[in-house]
């Protein structure tokens, strides 16, 4: 008798399943309320929150924001993630376990307290306006606590473990003698990892580059705590929404408008790629 | 002459690349691990330390440990409760054939396409709706946090099992029936132990994520009950104090060996592969 694999899917189905459309369900529904006030809602439907947050000026540049802040990482992470991971997978000898061991470890330890060392790096007598002073390549202390590039700096101690490691795990499984035999014919070691090893880990790096997208335009703690309340992306704004000015309806309404964007950004890409046969996104 | 230092300087090259990558990496790390030890009365940060003290050790607030414990308690139950639902759901996934195989796998792998803030929020509003038609609201009780950490994780954990079992070999398990052994012993003789990296890997990521993740815990956490994370996260925004330095570094050391010992379990090859394969 053959074993019916099938049903072992169920437990978790039915977790993840209920979860998902309870929650989604409720919350969306109340993006659709009207705030009172005092964290109360009114249960009459209307689509007055989607007119305010498409609407106003506010809420689109904090989403314009987000994305920005997205790309800037997406494009960091994969610039140094791709030569990173190369190297880690095409090098030998017994530092390739400790050096890999180090990456899982810094790409594991929890983001409060790498922002943490990253606010005592970055302020004013901290370890890196020091330096800089002392090289004299600054006057005046640089501040990175509240800037753009502050929060890309934190989002980036975030995303790039996972994108070294993932992209390891995709070129690993390129054969070395790919590129052996593209050196016999005379190619360089540059172009051949231009033109053999990249072309065969693009469908990796699409997806990587997007859970490092994904995870960029969801992030909160980086961005709220180096971003100090003066870069306010679309997590930042949503939570605040939410905890301080208790306007349910509209956090509800500015979060489906974030999931939304982020969903629209996923399909298109892999419509748009998949149109280009690189394949194997999603 | 040219030809060695055309061999010599691209090495010379990565070196040094990864050699900066990884003290970006580990920067903040150190000095956080460094400026704890200064010690001292006034609420000052120096990196490195002028002098060495283990005195904000002792001025650590009580609060602070429990909420470690609560964090260690909360990861743990999220990384068995994952672990569980995900090592079928992986198994019936790969090896089943049914109707609409696709669209439960991608249905499965849906919390992972959602921010962690909408997470937070969709479970808060939830979790009001519930204590508003039947009386139960599990918000500020570790069921409720477990929940949502659980909804949260179960997709990575599923991702590494997943990624293991489509490298498996069918013949390991053929062999062992031709051989004589019943399903279960094959089962739990031959596909397990083979499987066993990727349920470690998702069981260490599920644990990870749960125990320093942020935007979930701020929603569902309640005054009288909160994690680590999210009670650092308030002090970073409204009252440093050194002493979070010495209690990050704490967490940073049980941190450091449970992901050492998981590597140690499995391999610290193997762990990457199954970290990496998240997604496929």
């Amino acid at each position: 008798m053959k074993p019916r694999w099938g049903w072992f899917v169920m437990p978790c189905l039915v977790v993840t399943g209920t979860l998902l459309f309870a929650s989604q369900a409720v919350f969306l529904r109340i993006s659709f309320y009207r705030d009172r006030s005092f964290g109360r809602v009114a249960s009459d439907l209307t689509l007055d929150n989607y007119r305010r947050v498409l609407g106003d000026p506010f809420y689109l540049h904090s989403l314009a924001l987000t994305a920005e802040v997205a790309l800037l990482v997406l494009a960091c992470s994969l610039v140094v993630g791709y030569p990173a991971a190369y190297i880690l997978a095409r090098m030998r000898g017994p530092w390739v376990g400790v050096l890999l061991g180090a990456m899982i470890a810094s790409a594991l330890v929890a983001e409060v307290i790498k922002v943490l060392g990253l606010v005592v790096i970055f302020s004013a007598d901290g370890v890196l306006n020091r330096g800089l002073r002392a090289l004299g390549l600054i006057d005046a202390p640089l501040s990175l606590l509240g800037t753009v590039p502050g929060v890309v700096v934190g989002l980036l101690h975030f995303t790039l473990g996972f994108v070294i490691l993932l992209l390891f795990g995709v070129i690993q499984t390129i054969p070395r003698s790919l590129e052996e035999a593209a050196r016999v014919h005379g190619a360089t070691r540059l172009r051949a990892l231009w033109r053999v090893v990249l072309p065969l880990s693009l469908p990796g790096v699409i997806a990587g580059g997007l859970v490092v997208f994904n995870l960029s335009m969801g992030a909160f703690t980086a961005a709220a705590l180096l971003g100090g309340g003066r870069v306010l992306t679309m997590p930042v704004l949503i939570e605040r929404t939410m905890m301080l000015e208790t306007r349910y309806a509209i956090a509800a309404c500015a979060a489906a408008v974030l999931m939304g964007s982020v969903l629209i950004a996923n399909v298109a890409t892999s419509l748009v790629l998949g149109r280009r046969r690189l394949g194997a996104v999603a | 002459m040219r030809r060695r230092l055309r061999r010599a300087l691209p090495k010379a090259l990565s070196a040094a690349f990864m050699a900066a990558l990884y003290v970006f990496l580990f920067a903040p790390l150190v000095v956080v691990a460094g400026a704890s030890l200064a010690g001292g009365a006034r609420p000052y940060v120096s990196f490195p330390p002028d002098r060495l003290s283990l005195e904000w050790y002792a001025r650590i607030p009580s609060r602070y440990l429990e909420t470690i414990g609560v964090s260690l308690l909360l990861a743990a139950s999220t990384a068995l409760c994952a672990t569980l639902l995900a090592v079928p759901a992986a198994l019936g996934l790969v090896r089943g054939r049914f109707f609409g195989r696709e669209a439960v796998a991608l249905l499965l792998r849906a919390p992972l396409q959602v921010p962690f803030v909408v997470v937070g929020i969709a479970f808060l509003q939830l979790y009001y709706m519930m204590g508003a038609a039947i009386g139960i609201n599990p918000r500020g009780h570790f069921v409720g946090l477990l929940l949502g950490h659980v909804f949260l994780t179960t997709p990575y954990a599923l991702g590494t099992v997943t990624a293991v079992l489509h490298r498996f070999n069918p013949r390991l398990e053929e062999a062992a029936r031709m051989l004589g052994a019943t399903p279960w012993r094959t089962f739990w003789r031959v596909t397990l132990p083979l499987v066993m990296p990727g349920v470690y890997a998702g069981t260490l990521y599920a644990f990870i994520v749960s125990f320093g993740e942020v935007p979930v815990a701020l929603f569902l956490t309640g005054s009288s009950f909160t994690t680590f994370p999210v009670e650092m996260f308030g002090a970073l925004q409204f009252d440093f104090d050194p002493s979070l330095l010495a209690v990050s570094t704490l967490m940073l050391i049980v941190s450091m060996a449970i992901i050492v010992l998981f590597q140690r379990m499995i391999g610290v090859d193997a762990l990457a592969r199954a970290i990496a394969g998240r997604d496929s």
